[in-house]
């Protein structure tokens, strides 16, 4: 008797699987979007971030002293990697207009009697402009413009000592004395491609995953076939729970051509094991299906669950703290992010990418992403059985 | 003998409109009941309360011996047509039978013989949504009697139907009346109905008008509709004109 409960119990569940498929494969837009929407987004977040680092940024020099000392200056500033020199203006009031025109990004004004000021060891006040509508211009060029400076900082002062008679391996030894080694670890290149093109693809997968569980409740009581299944008398655990699968392993095979071109063929860093890696998105996977499922259940109709799904979703990849860092946001922005699957899962892939923290470190995102997921599974099924 | 149905004092609102105001009903095993009333009385929702659809205010529904409040194990022996096209609208007409096969427990032989009843095998490989009328009818009424149900709830069966489908299913409802089904059909058309067979197998005719239900025999129904339609007329100075 029991067996033959059971047996109908998995022969219902295979049913309500096997018509789930056909219903996500035949919505042709839904299709469309689950299949290539993620693959579209690392395509073309690849394709932007290819260049990796930024390089040549356009730079304007004025030469107002005309001095061996101060072409010697432009030739420096020329030969670094990061700045790309693209007009020599006369003035500043001409760099000012093509900093304006979007013409060059840092401007920088050598002052007239440059050359006689250095060999006088007296301050030089050399003026560097940098177009700071564009952030990421700016940080990059800022970065490079200090460098510069620094080193030409560093060799007025070894000519300062040399000329109070020290002697030139001393004064370069009392430069020198203090060194500053940068060690970028785990990105060693500053690489935006390893930054960025994986988690705005995952964000990408994330919005399109969310659209489909936003569907899950309302897309069966929203349509008038919902009267047959509730006079079938099917249990409406089993029909979610049978639906419920067929849509997280949808969001996994989905998720796998992504993995694959980002780390086989684009060589994005995984530093952990790939196994752990999709065990991850797998608890993220059920948490996001846990969240979308809470929104259909209270949603008035399929365009309404749409609606709030995508309020959730757009936004979280900023609130994340991936881009601009939580601690750096309001305390009570902080609280409502760490309350979303989506900040536990893209802070765990920034770790499991670059660091491999271990096991230890990973639990408690893996366990808040699971209670995530209990939560609002236990909270859809209170509303959908009330309503 | 006990009923297949038994509802008493059965109240229904939606909002602050009242949908069913005390309505008392009691169908018996192997009767065909009809459920007539114009379109708005409440037919759907009393019928979608007897298939443990929609929850209720007040009042006591049995349907095969269960409380319909406290039990859902009544449904597995029930049978539903809704008035709506509530088949499922992304599968095709096999794929619909197979499904519905697999939830109400139903054999296979069932669904081949449901599938050859009704002239369905060369509609079977359609959308639902590409079906005419009279074959939507049709397969609803077999996804109905897949499981053999001992009651079918049939709303508005045979609306806009061509008369091959109306056949067709006619044929069925009496097949199933002599094997000891019992049925509720809902109808908004008396003047349709009572010149078709099926108003010959219809024991008696509920009659729901302001949220009340009174009980006829089919020949009183008629009676009842044709003086109703005489009064509408002098009420209008058609008859005079």
């Amino acid at each position: 008797m029991q067996n033959k409960v059971v047996s109908s119990m998995l022969r219902q569940c295979l049913a309500v699987m096997r018509r789930e498929v056909y219903y996500l494969w035949r919505d042709k837009g839904l299709r469309k979007i689950l299949l290539a929407g993620s693959l579209l987004g690392l395509l073309v977040f690849y394709a932007t971030y290819s260049a990796q680092v930024l390089k040549g940024i356009p730079t304007a020099i004025v030469d107002l002293d005309c001095s061996r000392e101060s072409r010697q200056l432009v030739e420096d500033i020329s030969n670094t990697e990061n700045l790309k020199v693209v007009a020599n203006p006369g003035s500043f009031a001409e760099v000012e207009e093509l900093i304006q025109r979007g013409e060059v990004v840092v401007g920088v004004v050598i002052p007239e009697n440059y050359a006689k000021s250095v060999s006088l060891r007296r301050q030089v006040n050399l003026a560097v402009i940098i177009d700071g509508s564009n952030m990421i211009y700016a940080t990059n060029a800022a970065n490079t413009v200090l460098a510069i400076t620094g080193t030409i900082n560093a060799q007025a002062g070894i000519k300062t000592l040399i000329a109070g008679g020290m002697h030139p391996d001393q004064a370069r030894e009392a430069f020198s004395s203090v060194t500053f080694r940068e060690e970028p670890w785990f990105n060693p290149t500053l690489n935006y491609a390893y930054f960025l093109v994986l988690a705005l693809a995952l964000n990408v997968w994330q919005q399109c995953c969310m659209l489909t569980a936003c569907m899950n409740i309302i897309g069966e009581t929203g349509r008038k076939s919902w009267s047959l299944l509730k006079a079938a008398g099917v249990s409406k655990f089993m029909f979610f729970f049978s639906k419920s699968i067929v849509q997280i392993a949808l969001f996994i095979l989905t998720v796998l051509p992504v993995y694959y071109l980002s780390f086989n063929v684009f060589k994005l860093p995984l530093a952990c094991s790939f196994w752990v890696f999709l065990l991850f998105t797998l608890a993220f996977a059920l948490a996001l299906h846990a969240t979308g499922t809470l929104v259909s259940s209270f949603s008035r109709n399929a365009v309404n669950s749409t609606r709030f799904g995508m309020i959730i979703a757009v936004p979280s990849f900023i609130l994340c703290g991936y881009t601009w860092p939580l601690e750096a946001m309001p305390q009570i922005v902080q609280q409502a992010a760490w309350v979303l699957p989506q900040t536990w899962f893209f802070q765990g892939i920034n770790y499991l990418t670059f660091k491999d923290p271990g096991w230890t470190f990973m639990a408690p995102f893996f366990s808040a992403l699971l209670v995530i997921a209990v939560l609002s599974y236990t909270a859809a099924a209170l509303i959908a059985s009330r309503s | 003998m006990e009923p297949v149905v038994r509802v008493t004092d059965l109240v229904q609102k939606i909002g602050k409109r009242i949908i069913l105001d005390g309505v008392n009903l009691e169908v018996y095993k192997g009767e065909c009941f009809g459920l007539f009333g114009l379109r708005g009385a409440g037919k759907t929702a009393l019928l979608h309360i007897l298939a443990g659809i929609d929850r209720f205010r007040s009042g006591r529904v049995e349907v095969l011996g269960y409380d319909a409040r406290k039990s859902e194990r009544f449904k597995h022996r029930l049978g539903l047509v809704t008035q709506e096209k509530s088949l499922f609208q992304d599968l095709r007409a096999a794929e619909n039978l197979d499904f519905l096969t697999a939830l109400k427990n139903a054999s296979r032989e069932n669904c081949y013989r449901v599938i050859e009843r009704f002239q369905l095998t060369d509609y079977l490989k359609l959308p639902v949504t590409a079906l005419e009328a009279g074959v939507y009818q049709r397969l609803a009424l077999a996804c109905a009697l897949l499981n053999e149900p001992e009651l079918l709830l049939g709303d508005d069966l045979f609306q806009s139907i061509d008369p091959a489908s109306r056949h067709i299913i006619l044929r069925e409802l009496r097949e199933y009346l002599a094997c000891g089904g019992t049925c509720i059909l809902s109808f908004n058309n008396m003047d349709a109905y009572s010149k078709t067979d099926l108003y010959s197998i219809i024991s008696r005719v509920g009659w729901l008008e302001q949220g009340r239900l009174t009980v006829y025999q089919p020949g009183e129904a008629r009676e009842q509709w044709e003086d109703r339609l005489k009064s509408f007329a002098e009420q209008s100075g058609e008859l005079h004109a």
